[in-house]
């Protein structure tokens, strides 16, 4: 079996579940097969988005952030239904479980997709014939039709899953990249998005085959080291390693609250940061750890969501630290428009234990004293629950918060 | 315009003035170099107007003709190019001629560029900076103090005053100071001066910086003028105009501690390369930090640890340890910096307990003072 693997690259599979959150659905309520079904965010609290739909409702034009009642005209018999995270998760774990019994070499990249490296698998057998196997066996044992990607690197075997759903196979050899990748539109690569694209075509750059030709000068210039790192992928190089322990490095405490009408005042959209931050810094202290990212999530009225990230000079765990970061991520990234939720995620955890706080010339006297004051209020809170107490500045509830990981993890 | 000059002396020049080009600026004609010509010498200026460097080269100097101008005038010419090209031109006499339309011809030996120039007329102007009191210093000692606070500015925007380094002219007394806010550097000097003028400017890191690299390491003196919004550093030959940050400095005098409660005597060299083996395994971590513990009357211990990798302990000898006992953690990084940036053979430290600052100090020397601000490990 070996002859079929190559001399010294590897085999990468990305497996990526088809329309996850319907097909969970479907899964353990088969009379719903065959039938147009869409999730739709929160139904009760708002008027409902779109947050997935089966492959039988994007027949009728259905699409993601599309609002129920525009669906609805689209095709009257919809199948609505609201989103059951706990069922995804639950369905998640078992798809990873069936991926790792192939090797033990699987990245989870989100709830529904993950990066396999099968290199060393091959007493297992062919990798198209693994591929079809796992494919085989996701649908019959978990009833979740996917689409798998095989390639030698991460970034052409999620071009190459992306290529055919529902239920694709694909297999994308580098020699393949200049016929099969570079006559496709930039914006249809993994890793950019409409503002990329937008700076690539100022540049001139339309295509894959376009970037792939740039020199590194003028990409470096426009998009930095990631214009540069995107220019290898265009070219079918991407040497990211499949990382198990990657899902873990990323681990996170945060916070998110969607608003009880879509909010266009700064002041109202700060006093909820504020408490997003002293939730945050309670769990963070719960949990006896500290982060050095903190990551702000606003999702607009469209449901178009943006996530800003500010990596701090030391981990905190304070909630001021992390309010100050917050507040300046929405002041500079936020466009004025109607903020649907917000939320607040603190990344690049740390034990406490191992964290060395670098201490500071201008606040070292006052640290001491507001350590006293913040272990205080988590004392009460944990006592008596997270809402008991807040500092003096917006005690009046706004919103019913959920807590949870970052809210833009939970879409497909 | 039409001159000929010495290439290694006008290579030189240019070199200096490039200093304050960048590459990446909002007004075109600044990636230029002027060049001006006069009948008493050739003089070129670059600017990011940031930072604006003018250079000269007399017609004659010593004794010794350097350029032989023809007609003067001016042009402004693509520094990147000119650069590349005055040095690699063949012979030592280049000869330079601005056409019509500002078409440039740069002539040595048997080479011949031919560049297309910008007009004159379009560089800005150099700020003004009127003649008002001026303060003088030895060339080396200028450089020295830049050495000793420079390397503390905060490289990161959040607070944009901590990227200068604060300059206070008191009682005829100069004393700088740079702090990330991890880490301070002071330094105060005597300076020679006729007017009893206080300032209490900001000079931005980069700046000075860039001026050290341009300055020999002589005796001579270099004058200083500092009005409200620029310095100017005038030494033979050379104008160095810098922009000064706005805003006002932190009082930085009331946080640096003047009593002590535990404090060594070390050998620079010993501590410093010690320090430096310690950090040998927490280089890798987020902060490199090692830790200082006092073992008894003339011995401190040094120690890393990092779990992965594994640890390293060092005893060093103090020549004395007064005072309480004590175990403290910090950047060996910090650390290191500030003992490089101290002269003499023996140091000071003292500390006031393992959650405040610390001070750095040579022996029998208080115009220089380094801080250090701990790391808290739980």
């Amino acid at each position: 079996m070996k002859r079929f693997y190559p001399r010294n690259g590897r085999v990468i599979l990305h497996v990526d579940m088809n329309s996850f959150y319907a097909s969970v659905e479907i899964a353990h309520n088969p009379s719903l097969k065959g039938l147009p079904l869409a999730i739709a965010g929160q139904p009760e609290e708002r008027k409902g988005i779109i947050v997935t739909c089966s492959y039988e409702a994007r027949a009728f034009g259905i699409k993601t952030t599309m609002p129920v009642w525009q669906a609805k005209r689209l095709c009257p018999h919809l199948v609505i239904l609201p989103p059951d995270f706990n069922k995804y998760r639950q369905a998640s774990a078992y798809m990873f479980q069936l991926l790792r019994e192939y090797t033990p070499l699987v990245e989870p990249v989100s709830i529904d997709e993950g990066y396999m490296d099968i290199t060393e698998s091959y007493s297992l057998g062919k990798p198209i014939d693994i591929a079809r196997k796992i494919q085989a066996r996701l649908l019959q044992e978990l009833k979740l039709p996917s689409s798998i990607g095989i390639a030698p690197n991460k970034f052409l075997a999620k071009m190459a899953s992306n290529m055919q759903k529902p239920l694709g196979l694909t297999v994308l050899r580098k020699r393949e990249v200049p016929s099969v990748l570079w006559p496709k539109p930039v914006i249809e690569m993994h890793g950019i998005g409409r503002k990329t694209a937008d700076k690539l075509a100022l540049m001139g750059i339309s295509t894959i085959g376009d970037l792939a030709a740039i020199d590194n000068y003028s990409i470096r210039q426009q998009l930095g080291i990631r214009g540069v790192r995107l220019k290898e992928y265009a070219n079918g190089e991407d040497r990211r390693k499949v990382d198990p322990k990657a899902a873990e490095e990323f681990k996170s405490v945060g916070q998110s609250m969607t608003l009880p009408k879509d909010e266009t005042k700064q002041q109202e959209l700060l006093k909820v940061l504020q408490q997003l931050a002293d939730r945050t810094a309670a769990r963070l202290k719960r949990k006896g750890v500290l982060g050095s990212t903190v990551t702000l999530t606003i999702r607009y009225k469209d449901w178009h969501t943006i996530t800003r990230t500010k990596r701090l000079t030391k981990p905190v765990e304070q909630a001021a630290h992390i309010w100050a970061a917050a507040k300046a991520l929405l002041l500079t990234h936020w466009n004025g428009n109607g903020v649907r939720l917000l939320g607040i995620t603190v990344q690049d955890i740390v034990e406490r234990e191992q964290a060395d706080i670098q201490l500071d010339l201008f606040s070292y006297e006052e640290e001491a004293k507001k350590g006293a004051l913040n272990e205080l209020i988590d004392g009460i809170r944990q006592k008596h629950g997270e809402d008991i107490i807040h500092k003096g500045v917006h005690s009046h509830q706004k919103g019913r918060p959920k807590k949870g990981k970052r809210p833009d993890g939970q879409l497909e | 315009m039409k001159f000929s000059i010495q290439k290694d002396r006008f290579a030189q020049s240019v070199q200096d003035v490039l200093k304050a080009i960048s590459s990446r600026t909002t007004i075109p004609i600044l990636t230029g170099i002027k060049i001006d010509v006069t009948e008493e010498g050739v003089k070129l200026t670059g600017s990011d107007s940031d930072i604006s460097i003018e250079s000269f080269i007399p017609q004659e100097e010593e004794g010794k003709i350097l350029a032989e101008i023809e007609q003067p005038g001016s042009i402004v010419l693509n520094a990147r190019f000119f650069n590349e090209i005055v040095k690699k031109l063949p012979l030592d006499r280049i000869e330079i001629e601005v056409m019509n339309s500002f078409q440039t011809v740069i002539r040595s030996g048997q080479s011949e560029f031919n560049l297309n120039g910008l007009d004159p007329e379009e560089y800005p102007h150099l700020p003004q900076i009127e003649e008002r009191e001026v303060f003088k210093m030895p060339t080396d000692l200028l450089k020295t103090i830049i050495r000793q606070t420079v390397f503390a500015v905060s490289a990161s925007e959040t607070r944009p005053i901590l990227t200068g380094v604060n300059w206070r002219m008191e009682d005829g007394r100069l004393v700088c100071i740079a702090t990330d806010s991890h880490r301070l550097a002071m330094r105060k000097a005597a300076v020679e001066t006729d007017s009893d003028a206080e300032y209490n400017v900001v000079i931005p890191g980069k700046s000075l910086n860039e001026l050290s690299k341009i300055l020999d390491d002589t005796k001579e003196p270099v004058e200083i003028v500092i009005t409200d919004s620029q310095v100017l550093f005038r030494a033979k030959h050379l104008l160095f105009y810098s922009r000064l940050l706005e805003g006002n400095y932190p009082d930085t005098s009331r946080l640096i501690p003047t009593e002590s409660k535990t404090k060594l005597e070390l050998n620079t060299k010993e501590f410093l390369q010690a320090i430096d083996r310690a950090s040998l395994l927490a280089r890798e971590e987020r902060n490199n930090v090692v830790k200082l513990s006092v073992i008894d009357q003339d011995t401190i211990e040094i120690s890393s640890n990092s779990p992965e990798i594994g640890k390293v302990t060092e005893q060093v000898k103090s020549r004395s340890v007064e005072g309480d006992e004590l175990r403290i953690s910090f950047s060996a990084k910090y650390m290191m910096d500030a003992l490089k940036a101290l002269d003499g053979t023996e140091i000071n430290v003292q500390f006031t307990g393992a959650m405040k600052p610390f001070i750095i100090r040579p022996e029998q020397d208080d115009s220089t003072l380094q801080l250090i601000l701990p790391v808290r490990t739980y």
